[in-house]
């Protein structure tokens, strides 16, 4: 019996790798494209836990393999360092990859991306269906020849309306944050890049509050105005990051904590009721957190409505995008990009991830119209006011085959929604003049604001800690010294009547 | 057919190679790494990382919590987990390796799912959110706990009983045994048990970031930044070369490397 047993067992550890094995000799001479892409990052089928999948989600790496007859080696990495260095170690492992806005920059800089082919930046589905924002803003950076946007949003925070009469108006300031009532609510993030910006737009309120003063009164245009918050928010000199690190130390002593990626749970079971978040988990958040209807007992279940904000100030535009390692198979790794950037597939994308695509085109605003609207022009909410525009038209004008028409792209909803998830999946055209983006620091600079950072993470040391090593220490010195001493004694003497035992 | 005869060497070799690969050669990248430096892309040797560790107000800090941190969860483990071994190993139970079994039986479930799941019950009692230092000791003891108990209930348990009885005929109340005989004969247990919590301790982020919701760093985080975050390797190396030598300074100080009688060999096993 326990032969047997044990046979089983053995038979159980190596079966994979002889499946393995046996998968490796079926293998055909296919074209194989290497792509690594952030974890769940693109939209594949629910994996059961016997290996088979749900009908769930489309699975668009398996569809393009079919409808290329290629192979894709798919990877993924968890963060933008571990894949520069990926890269660094293995160069030309990889096909097509997809870092953040900074990291693309860096690697532009460093020359290590393939440019695309001029076949592409003419004819590709990419460039019929991309945005016009966003190949505006790539044009106006430099990218275009070297990057493609894939997902993109802002930063901004995620609360509970319901947390103070005036936390909308608290928190239309970066600054709500620090103030006393708002103690052991909030979280930010455990990012030095992230929290530092947030550091910034606070140290600099004023400034940034005169510029938008100027900007309004029509002394600055849009793009003069953008030029400079952008400025502002990559100061990097000596007194920002003292000024910075005080802030975000001051910050931290009214903070819940930070996280990485607790925070949207912690959101909705109400453990936090503010959330420095990007946008794309805002929409997470705020669907997960929403009362719902359960088809499966037929009850309404019950949860909160959380909104999204941009302070006034600034935000800070995100993105991240595709770009080809230097010996890439460029042919093919923009044919994948092609594929990603069909509308439909787009859609499925964004069902999937949830963050918001920089594809546009009929199906993503109908998709949209659908996930959003709540009537036509007109219309009233369930109070009686009227539903107000979403204003979409700079996003969709001129993606359009035929189904709507440029100038059009408007969602009517209620005016309370326009605060929630279509607030985080699309900023309005007056968040994007104040977002700007964070440029890539140099080597010396990261390590001076990485410093800073570790400084806000480390300290303070409260008193009995200095307590706890100075019991400690003394409790080592008297130890030592007690067996200095103990050393140091002779021999005691045989006391009197003792007969040492002689031989 | 010649029958296959393997000496003493040939059957060594898998092992020293073993060795070679996943112990000295990690080692001397680790050293390397730490005493280079990388500048406008070429390597070159250094001891910036070395200076820059003791010249940071950040870093010197995060040690300290460190410290505090492993020598609090520490004695709180040695304080819990005394008694139980003591009961378990001196109790006329007669399948008392069941009960030692409890008491082992959280390790084999994956501890990340341990410390989430110590999260929630922490927010429900208030803690979450308040006490991070506490928490974080309290996952760090609660993770630890059996590396204690195991060497000292396999000390305690080999006992001699009669340098017990002997003491006890020659007089000594049941507490001047203890503190005279039983005590120092479980020593070696202790310190095994004590170089096994207080190591971790210092290192086990997961737990101070799940618990105190990463308001406290220690130096396993301040590492792990620096490889996955700050993309410097370099100073990622230097602060573990760092730790590696805090842990033999502390083996060196507690006797850890000396051949031992029985007892303490038998214990050093954990």
């Amino acid at each position: 019996m326990k032969r047997l047993l044990c046979g089983a067992l053995a038979f159980c550890f190596l079966l994979p790798f002889v499946l393995l094995l046996a998968g490796c000799g079926k293998e055909q001479q296919k074209e194989v494209l290497r792509v690594y892409n952030w974890e769940d990052y693109i939209s594949e089928p629910t994996q059961n836990s016997d290996g088979t999948s749900e009908n769930d989600y489309v699975d668009l790496v398996a569809e393009f393999e079919k409808e290329y007859g290629v192979t894709v080696e798919y990877s993924t990495f968890g963060t933008n360092e571990n894949m520069y260095n990926e890269l660094k170690i293995n160069p030309g492992a990889y096909d097509l990859v997809c870092p953040s806005d900074y990291m693309i920059m860096k690697m532009i800089s460093e020359d290590m991306v393939e440019p695309f082919t001029d076949d592409f930046l003419q004819n590709s589905t990419y460039m019929r269906y991309a945005s016009p924002y966003i190949k505006e803003l790539f044009e106006e950076k430099g990218w275009t020849k070297y990057a493609v946007a894939y997902m993109w949003g802002t930063m901004g925070y995620v609360y509970n309306p319901e947390l103070s009469d005036t936390v909308e108006e608290d928190l239309s300031s970066w600054t709500g944050l620090w103030q006393e009532k708002y103690a052991s609510v909030a979280t930010i993030k455990d990012s030095v890049r992230d929290s530092y910006f947030l550091g910034v737009a606070a140290v600099y309120r004023d400034e940034l509050m005169q510029l938008k003063k100027e900007y309004e009164t029509g002394k600055l245009d849009r793009q003069t105005y953008n030029e400079k918050v952008t400025e502002v928010m990559n100061r990097t000199d000596e007194a920002t990051i003292e000024a910075t690190k005080d802030a975000l130390l001051q910050l931290k002593e009214n903070l819940y904590g930070f996280e990485v990626d607790s925070g949207k749970q912690d959101m909705v079971v109400g453990r936090i009721s503010i959330n420095f978040a990007w946008s794309g988990d805002a929409v997470y958040t705020m669907d997960d957190a929403e009362p719902y209807f359960n088809e499966e007992t037929g009850k309404e279940e019950p949860g909160i409505y959380l909104n999204y904000i941009v302070p006034e100030e600034c935000s800070n535009i995100w993105f991240d995008g595709w770009v080809m390692p230097k010996g890439a198979n460029v042919e093919l790794a923009q044919k994948f990009i092609d594929f990603l950037s069909r509308p439909e597939n787009a859609v499925a994308n964004m069902n999937y991830i949830g963050y918001t695509s920089a594809i546009a085109g009929d199906a993503v605003f109908t998709e949209m119209t659908d996930w959003y609207s709540e009537g036509e022009e007109g219309d009233l909410d369930e109070e009686g006011n009227p539903l107000v525009p979403y204003d979409l038209n700079y996003f969709f004008d001129g993606t359009s085959d035929g189904e709507y028409e440029d100038g059009t792209y408007f969602i009517y909803v209620s005016a309370e929604s326009a605060k929630r998830q279509i607030s985080a999946q699309y900023p309005t055209e007056e968040v994007l003049a104040r977002s700007a983006i964070m440029q890539h620091f140099d080597d010396a600079t990261n390590a001076i604001v990485n410093e800073m950072w570790e400084e806000v993470k480390g300290l303070p040391i409260p008193v009995w800690a200095y307590v706890v090593i100075a019991v400690i220490a003394a409790g080592i010195v008297v130890i030592a010294l007690s067996y200095v001493y103990k050393g140091k004694r002779s021999e005691p003497k045989p006391k009197k009547g003792y007969r040492r035992e002689t031989n | 057919m010649q029958s296959l005869h393997f000496s003493r060497k040939q059957l060594c070799i898998p092992y020293a190679l073993f060795l070679l690969l996943f112990v000295i050669i990690p080692m001397l990248l680790i050293l390397f790494y730490a005493f280079t430096e990388t500048v406008d892309g070429t390597i070159r040797f250094s001891f910036a990382n070395f200076i820059g560790f003791f010249t940071s107000t950040a870093k010197l800090s995060t040690l300290l919590m460190s410290f505090t941190v492993a020598i609090i969860s520490t004695a709180a483990c040695l304080l819990i987990a005394y008694p139980v071994a003591y009961i378990l190993a001196r109790s006329k139970f007669r399948r008392k390796n069941v009960l030692l079994m409890i008491f082992i039986l959280p390790m084999w479930i994956n501890f990340v799912l341990r410390i989430t799941a110590l999260r929630e019950l922490l927010d429900l009692i208030g803690l979450l959110g308040s006490q991070n230092y506490l928490n974080t000791i309290i996952g760090m003891v609660y993770d630890f706990l059996p590396f204690m108990i195991l060497p000292l209930y396999t000390t305690l348990e080999k006992l001699d009983e009669s340098y017990l009885e002997a003491a006890a005929d020659l007089g000594g109340s049941k507490f001047t045994v203890f503190t005279k005989v039983t005590f120092p004969l479980s020593l070696p247990g202790v310190i095994s048990g004590v170089t096994m919590v207080f190591m971790p301790s210092m290192t086990n982020y997961v737990v101070s970031d799940t618990l105190s919701n990463f308001n406290i760093t220690i130096l396993g985080k301040l590492i792990d930044q620096y490889f996955t975050a700050y993309d410097n390797w370099h100073m990622g190396s230097m602060i573990s070369i760092i730790l590696l030598v805090i842990i033999f300074l502390t083996m060196l100080a507690t006797g850890g490397f000396k051949d031992g009688d029985r007892e303490a060999r038998g214990a050093n096993l954990w």
